[in-house]
């Protein structure tokens, strides 16, 4: 009945605002070096060798964009548009990139608060997909406030969400399975070749996660301290159950006295034997760790392409060399 | 006497006798371009509002009157319905039965409407840009033509938001936007509306905002306490109230994106089972949120405004023939005035059907005229009818 009142009043304003006027008008009132290249040139160079029928994606890291060509063959084309020498959870799209990737068929996003970017860019929701969004109850919260700063990217912190969540093989194909699914709502009559696809990069990711799950149960030094140099290996921590602690160090940074006396600290209330590094660390690092009794090992998240071999060469060195530990 | 000077001498009477005239020929004209000018407005403006719900048919906001949120969402016009959060955007995503396409109105810049949205919506609407490009990043902001028309705007230029109270010292800070594009003309309430990223409206309430960064150790003066790994700012923390590129990385959202404010949804859904089922969700006697079938809502309008045209149409006709008989009135009253000039024709030698010849010309001059002038009203209406009828709707 009240709605009823408030439509008549409102029509009734409507109808007389319109006869006011039409009183007032009738008595006549009216009146290919990624290094080195400029984002926009990546990308522009990367759109030259596609062809219009081809899906023009775009991804946020190196794991999707590695996915997303491997399950969509040639019906895609796939641009990563981040130089190689940014780490891409901490990079920041210019006004040319952020142009192109509004006109992208779709954009293949990690989520878990991997793409910082996003809270301040404008983008067509019709095209992202959040390829974590099938097990957001699965996400790790990180309780430190630490901010940092290396490379190009300058400073950043690692509070909020864990979001290297690729690592953990069996999200990995999650992530995938979600890639799957929103290409084949694009090009549904590529539906068996992409189903194909998905199957064949499923097979291989769980054969990464069950070496290295079978390689670790059977060892007798499951429950052995573990460091990190980073806090990027929640995900593959939790997956494994490994007994891992990260301090914040880079690769390519040797550490200062002070974060050799906090690594000290740690080692005495843990005595890890083995740091996993994101990267080669400098041999300095290495050197002054081995004379503590801490050996290193690289495993890369491999969130920018690397001179590794592809996304599964590079997990299947990482598996390999995590193994060797165990 | 021959047509020619009947119609000659008609027109040194009616001249001569110019008030009486004008009179005449304003009754007329009005009288017969009224009718014709309100009906035209009336059809374009069920024309307008129907178009735009028909193609908007699924609307999704908080209870309340369903008109109120057509109205809102549709045309920008009315006080915008109570908050909803992201979450139901969220869940509209999540189920796969439509885009939602988040719209949040609660603010002006000029007197026009910022309309926060996502770039689906120009999509959507299929809007093209007259100069410059769609929003990038936040901040941006892109100008429906009317509004770049009244204000003077091009793109590189900005504009203020309106704060939400003056004397709020406390509330909504104005925001600073940058034009980046200016939309080509639709005729539609698009027009008179600035649009920005939806991110960007919650800039201007406030739950997302660029300052210094408090952990730095320049900044210990702006920090009244430290503890563990909270920092709290003093009073003196200046918050930067326009975002540019070397600001633009400092400005973040507190807390989850799922509770932030947004004033509807507009659901695009692929199909019609899809739209049905996703008004079954919301059909349910506890569901927080209401579905809005806005052709529904927007006919159910028009058949209102039907009766009113319908009663306004009988009152016309009775004004009508009242000043059609009030017009016939005075030509009788005039013609007895004007007896001793007729006799005086008359004993000139002028012939009974030669007054008549003059009488008649006078009529036919005076109709004429109101003639054209209600064709040119009806005319001017029907060439702005678009526009009169956007600007009352808005």
């Amino acid at each position: 009945m009240n709605v009823f009142n408030s439509r008549t009043t409102r029509m009734s304003g409507l109808f007389a605002a319109v006869l006011c006027c039409g009183v007032s008008f009738g008595c006549g009132t009216s009146t290919s070096d990624r290094d080195t290249a400029p984002q926009s040139e990546q990308i522009d160079a990367a759109n030259s060798t596609q062809t219009e029928t081809r899906l023009q994606v775009f991804a946020s890291n190196y794991p999707l964009q590695f996915m997303t060509e491997f399950i969509g063959g040639e019906s895609v084309s796939v641009s990563l548009p981040v130089p190689a020498d940014i780490d891409p959870a901490f990079w920041t799209p210019e006004p040319d990139a952020i142009a192109q990737m509004q006109t992208a068929d779709l954009i293949v996003l990690n989520g878990a608060t991997y793409e910082k970017w996003l809270s301040a860019v404008s983008l067509p929701s019709s095209i992202q997909v959040f390829t974590s969004g099938g097990f957001r109850d699965r996400f790790i919260t990180i309780e430190d406030l630490v901010t940092h700063s290396h490379g190009a990217e300058g400073e950043h912190s690692h509070a909020g969400t864990a979001f290297t969540t690729w690592i953990d093989f069996q999200l990995a194909v999650e992530q995938a399975r979600a890639i799957r699914n929103a290409l084949a709502e694009r090009l549904p009559e590529q539906q068996e070749q992409l189903d194909a696809n998905f199957a064949e990069l499923e097979r291989e990711l769980l054969a990464l996660d069950e070496q290295l799950e079978e390689a670790i149960a059977a060892s007798d030094r499951q429950n052995q301290p573990l460091l990190a140099s980073h806090p990027v290996y929640e995900y593959l921590a939790q997956r494994y159950d490994l007994n891992l602690q990260s301090v914040l160090w880079e690769p390519d940074v040797v550490p200062d006295e002070s974060e050799w006396q906090d690594l000290q600290a740690k080692l005495s209330d843990r005595p890890a034997q083995w740091m996993l590094w994101e990267g080669t660390p400098n041999p300095e690092s290495t050197a002054r760790l081995e004379d503590l009794g801490v050996s290193s090992v690289v495993f890369s998240p491999a969130g920018n392409v690397s001179d590794g071999g592809d996304f599964l060469a590079v997990m299947q060195t990482n598996v390999n060399a995590l193994i060797a530990i165990f | 006497m021959t047509v020619t000077h009947s119609f000659y001498l008609a027109w040194k009477y009616l001249n001569f006798n110019r008030l009486k005239t004008a009179t005449l020929i304003a009754c007329i004209t009005l009288v017969s371009s009224l009718p014709l000018a309100l009906n035209l407005l009336l059809s374009a403006s069920e024309e307008q509002l129907m178009s735009r719900a028909k193609v908007t048919p699924s609307l999704v906001g908080s209870k309340g009157s369903d008109l109120d949120l057509a109205i809102n969402t549709l045309y920008f016009a009315s006080e915008p319905p109570d908050p909803i959060t992201m979450a139901s955007v969220r869940e509209i995503e999540e189920s796969d039965l439509a885009l939602p396409i988040p719209i949040a109105t609660q603010f002006l810049a000029r007197g026009f409407p910022i309309v926060g949205t996502t770039l689906d919506y120009f999509n959507f609407r299929e809007l093209s840009l007259a100069s410059g490009t769609r929003f990038g990043v936040i901040g941006d902001a892109v100008l429906g033509a009317d509004v770049a028309r009244s204000l003077g705007l091009t793109p590189g230029d900005s504009l203020v938001s309106s704060p939400e109270t003056v004397f709020d010292l406390g509330g909504v800070y104005p925001l600073k936007m940058n034009v980046v594009g200016v939309l080509d003309r639709t005729y539609t309430a698009d027009d008179r509306a600035v649009f920005v990223d939806i991110k960007t409206t919650w800039v201007i309430q406030g739950i997302g905002h660029g300052h210094q960064d408090l952990a730095q150790p320049d900044a210990e003066e702006l920090v009244l306490e430290r503890e563990g790994n909270e920092i709290v700012a003093n009073a003196q923390l200046p918050q930067y109230t326009e975002i540019t590129p070397e600001n633009l990385a400092s400005f973040h959202f507190h807390g989850s994106t799922d509770t932030f404010p947004i004033t509807a949804i507009i659901a695009v859904p692929p199909d019609r089972k899809s739209a049905a089922i996703l008004q079954g969700r919301y059909e349910v006697t506890d569901a927080p949120l209401q579905f809005v079938n806005s052709p529904q809502v927007i006919e159910e309008l028009l058949i209102e405004i039907f009766k009113i045209r319908n009663l306004l149409n009988l009152v016309f006709f009775l004004v009508i023939a009242a000043t059609l008989l009030a017009i016939a009135l005075i030509f009788n009253l005039s013609l007895r005035l004007r007896q001793s000039e007729i006799q005086t024709s008359f004993k000139l030698g002028c012939s009974r059907g030669a007054i008549v010849q003059l009488i008649a010309a006078e009529i036919a001059v005076i109709l004429v005229v109101s003639g054209g002038l209600s064709a040119i009203v009806t005319v001017g209406v029907s060439h702005l009818k678009q526009d009169i009828t956007r600007t009352l709707i808005s």
